[in-house]
């Protein structure tokens, strides 16, 4: 593989049609509408989220990102990516969306063992389950993986965690509450300043023990009982 | 920035952050390559209410006695296709499992079969050795078919209740999946059917692919299918047998030049899923 393939990881790993298993979750848009979130307060419903889990999941995919890359220590470099693991896993209260997360990651260490199996990288994944046993990397762990098999830089990578985080919440939105696609696009770039301000903070983040521990409760609270509905078109 | 410094690095999480389902699933993933694997996926698609969870319950009911055998299932918006088998008492309830679309049947099992592999993976972990995983798409339309991604050879199933003129219309699911299903034979007479007509259309339409018609209360049709099934394992284990992509839909053309019924692309110079 080519190594100057970073923008256009980024492009990939913000692509809707990323074979990943993603369009089986809303972002916990479902549990929210089920739970009385008008559908007006969408666009704040991803503000929301730029501020608080989505950023503390796009410092954890720098961290892992940071983790991952080659210290120069040649080909036989081994990262860890257990602290990661653990300190995001600790940030995510919720049981039902450290499970969600980690389909997703599951979804995207398909996707990394395909892109290079034997890339140091990719090869370390069980590292990350190794730290939380029962519990596979989770998706931002996999990100960061990812953008430093694909080279990407931190802001590209931060910046991929957290436009799908709200991509994820428009497509599910057009699902749910059905209306025109062109206006969930406008909700996006209106965001813009958010997401840029978190892919600021998120790129500034170094080690495990920096990433912030933002927690939303009640998004927390309608994912577990999301978890345990019977009729539901997402996973998450 | 906020640090937290309340909790540690490494954390004991209260509830023990793993389901029963994913306790298992720690070893590393099987890889989607067909070679050297026991178990048979085997996918079943088709429109909605044309029979496809009968059609499995009838499966299980007949070949969980001699094979170890788990079904996933696509349900649109409720677990009811899963419920449903579960409430039949034809497997184990933990052999029967639901997973979510995202309101895609259609991608689930082609475009993006990431929860369904997922499922199947897992099942064939926790239950192993198994024989066969049985997938059931969300009834959708004709043109949902399987990728190879995900199945190793796949039915498709119509009735008879959707009009006896369904088989004629052709697309990738009727033309070249495994083994077209005309399911519901029985109620032929009351909806004004001709079941071997049908039949018939659908062998042209098929280049002398295999057609059954069904009913759960014709036992030699139900034995039919169930040999069918057997003689698929054996293949798939011999090797024998390849996973065939129905593909997408193709060109059709009806006109003057049409050579009575063949549902792809006529005079357009191109293969159609070879």
């Amino acid at each position: 593989m080519s190594t100057d393939t970073g923008a256009l990881g980024a492009l990939l790993l913000a692509d809707a049609r990323l074979p990943t298993g993603g369009h089986a979750h809303s972002a916990t848009l479902e549990a929210a509408l089920e739970a009385g979130l008008p559908e007006e307060r969408i666009p704040d419903y991803i503000r929301a989220r730029l501020a608080t889990v989505g950023r503390t999941e796009a410092a954890a995919a720098v961290v892992a990102l940071r983790a991952a890359r080659d210290p120069g220590s040649g080909p036989d470099y081994s990262p860890d990516y257990g602290p990661v693991q653990e300190a995001l896993a600790a940030r995510t209260p919720s049981r039902a969306l450290r499970e969600a997360s980690a389909s997703l990651g599951r979804g995207l260490a398909r996707l990394a063992r395909r892109v290079d199996a034997d890339h140091p990288a990719v090869r370390a994944l069980p590292t990350a389950q190794a730290a939380t046993p029962g519990l596979r990397a989770l998706r931002p762990v996999v990100l960061g993986v990812l953008g430093a098999v694909f080279g990407m830089t931190a802001e590209q990578t931060a910046r991929a965690a957290l436009y799908e985080d709200a991509q994820t919440v428009t497509a599910a939105a057009l699902k749910l509450r059905p209306g025109d696609p062109l206006t969930a696009v406008r909700w996006l770039l209106d965001l813009a300043p958010h997401i840029e301000e978190s892919v600021r903070a998120a790129a500034a983040t170094d080690v495990p023990h920096d990433i912030p521990a933002h927690s939303a409760p009640h998004i927390d609270r309608w994912a577990e009982a999301h978890a345990r509905e019977t009729r539901r078109l997402f996973v998450a | 920035m906020p640090r937290n410094t309340a909790l540690p690095e490494n954390p004991v999480l209260p509830d023990g952050a793993v389901s029963p389902q994913s306790t298992a699933a720690t070893a590393p993933a099987a890889t989607a390559a067909p070679t050297g694997r026991r178990t048979l996926r085997l996918g079943v698609a088709g429109p909605v209410g044309t029979g496809k969870s009968s059609l499995i319950a009838t499966l299980c009911r007949e070949l969980s006695g001699e094979l170890s055998m788990a079904v996933v299932t696509n349900d649109i918006y409720t677990d009811e296709d899963a419920r449903f088998l579960r409430s039949a008492g034809v497997l184990p309830e933990e052999r029967i499992r639901a997973v979510e679309t995202g309101a895609c049947p259609h991608t689930a099992i082609r475009d993006d079969v990431t929860a369904n592999l997922d499922a199947v993976e897992d099942m064939e972990e926790d239950f192993a050795p198994l024989d066969l995983v049985l997938v059931e798409s969300g009834g959708d339309n004709l043109t949902a078919t399987f990728s190879p991604a995900l199945i190793d050879a796949q039915i498709f199933c119509l009735d008879v209740a959707g009009g006896g003129d369904v088989a004629r219309k052709g697309g990738p699911g009727i033309g070249r999946a495994d083994l077209l299903i005309v399911n519901k034979s029985d109620l032929a007479p009351y909806v004004g059917v001709d079941v071997d007509r049908m039949v018939a259309d659908a062998e042209r339409a098929r280049d002398g692919r295999p057609v059954l018609a069904l009913s759960r209360t014709d036992e030699p049709s139900v034995k039919a299918l169930c040999d069918w099934v057997r003689a698929v394992i054996g293949a798939h284990r011999s090797g024998e047998h390849t996973p065939q992509d129905p593909g997408p839909m193709a060109p059709h053309s009806h006109g003057p030049e049409d050579d009575g019924g063949h549902g792809h692309g006529h005079g357009h110079g191109h293969g159609h899923g070879h």
